[in-house]
């Protein structure tokens, strides 16, 4: 295969860096892309992201990333793997600071736990957390079916409808944790600082 | 339990710590890594930033980094260079208003206030600034302080116990208020296993943190942590192993 030339949509937000460290110490050449004409070309992207859904959306329009996005992933079929907040763009609406429509790879809509999901839990859900996965192959591959996780959020995504290859975790509530399906990969986590379960789960999805 | 996490601190750089003590090994037996800056003298930010830059390519957890920060930028600059949350100490009593701005621009869950405690004359008392300055106000009055500022972590670090190896000071969570919802993390004196097992078996705790040497010797930490795991604690479970396999795995 020779080797993994990996794009790393730079947009302002977020860790980019532990991102970049994590996928270079797998082997990978990763790069940090800002430009919307690069990132279309791009066969393997990663969207990284911490922050508001609404900021994100807008940072990603103001560079016209969000047309290019699309134009890789559903025109192209260019692989993506989005985290934490880079997952929850690729949903279809987001509501953190206002209704706000996501890239929309898949139709789940990202909302924050309710008062009744947390119960005695607080908001944020922050620290490493078991994830159940449905199997053991692709993007979970040599993971355990349950495997500790570390997450930081406070929007969550319900896995419903959802099809292929999914995790979950309980938080009050059981909600999606990653998922993989055809070439649109996510985690609600973060892989990045998730010891070796993370380092393997980066791995599967730069060997698919 | 939410934050599981043993944490280290204060032991010199970064490429002392890997050539003597194999760090990047030591780094897959913890949950989270805490760095704070104690240099004394000229503070050289921009050479802290580079270490935790540095730390990030071998270190695949949390990091809390501190020490020093005084302004929403350097914060900013801290973060993205990799640190996930920022610690601060002195801020909570000079610049409580920076506090603020930096959970507004990064979340609550972002900033973890630490308090350095020492006991003198049978009243806690608190130190700011490394240790150097020491506050008016004894450890309650300091933590309803703490507690009304956006913060999403309590670091409590005993300074009698920190580098005594014999124990952490337990009474200090008798000053948490019953009501207090944020993790608290215990730091200063822990020197074995049991150490960290008395503490995490507390519920007032929700993490230890040990910087003591033991865990810097041969596989200490690790085989504290497989302890622990015997004694039944709920710790977050991963190959350490493993993750030699995955160094550049994907050429």
């Amino acid at each position: 295969m020779g080797e993994k030339n990996i794009t790393i949509v730079d947009y302002g937000m977020g860790n980019v860096w532990s991102v970049f460290s994590a996928l270079k110490f797998l082997g990978a050449k990763p790069k940090l892309v800002s430009d919307a004409e690069k990132i279309s070309k791009s066969g393997i992207l990663v969207l990284p992201g911490v922050g508001s859904f609404k900021k994100g959306m807008e940072a990603l329009k103001s560079r016209g990333l969000d047309e290019a996005l699309i134009d890789a992933v559903k025109t192209k079929g260019s692989r993506i793997l989005g985290i934490c907040l880079g997952m929850q763009l690729m949903g279809s609406v987001g509501t953190e600071g206002g209704e706000t429509l996501g890239l929309g790879f898949f139709p789940n809509r990202i909302e924050r736990f309710t008062p009744q999901e947390l119960g005695e839990n607080k908001a944020p859900h922050v620290g490493f957390n078991p994830v159940r996965f449905n199997e053991r192959n692709g993007l979970f591959n040599e993971l355990s079916l349950e495997s500790d996780f570390y997450f930081t959020h406070s929007y969550r995504m319900l896995p419903e409808k959802i099809v292929g290859r999914y995790g979950t975790c309980f938080y009050g509530i059981n909600f999606l944790a990653a998922f993989e399906l055809d070439n649109i990969c996510g985690t609600q986590f973060h892989p990045e600082k998730s010891q070796t379960n993370g380092l393997i789960l980066l791995r599967n999805f730069l060997m698919a | 339990m939410l934050s599981r996490n043993f944490r280290l601190q204060k032991v010199g750089n970064l490429n002392w710590l890997q050539k003597n003590y194999n760090f990047s090994q030591i780094a897959f037996s913890i949950d989270e890594l805490v760095v704070l800056n104690v240099s004394r003298g000229e503070y050289d930010e921009e050479k802290f930033f580079e270490h935790v830059r540095l730390l990030n390519e071998e270190c695949f957890i949390p990091i809390a980094a501190g020490g020093g920060i005084r302004t929403l930028n350097q914060a900013r600059k801290l973060l993205r260079s990799g640190a996930d949350k920022i610690t601060v100490n002195t801020l909570i009593a000079e610049a409580p208003d920076i506090i603020c701005q930096i959970a507004e621009e990064f979340g609550e869950q972002c900033v973890v206030a630490s308090i350095d405690v020492k006991k003198v004359e049978n009243t806690f008392t608190i130190w700011t600034e490394n240790g150097f300055c020491r506050q008016k106000k004894n450890l309650e009055q300091w933590l309803d302080r703490v507690f009304k500022l956006p913060v999403g972590e309590l670091y409590l670090n005993s300074i009698d116990q920190d580098g005594t190896g014999h124990g952490y000071m337990m009474e200090l969570l008798d000053y948490i208020p019953p009501t207090v919802s944020i993790p608290v993390i215990l730091a200063g004196g822990a020197g074995n296993h049991h150490h960290l097992s008395v503490g995490l078996n507390d519920p007032r705790i929700d993490a230890v943190a040990t910087a003591h040497l033991f865990n810097f010797v041969g596989d200490g930490l690790e085989k504290a942590r497989s302890k622990l795991f015997t004694e039944g604690f709920n710790l977050a479970k991963w190959d350490a192993q493993k993750a030699k396999d995955l160094k550049e795995s994907v050429n």
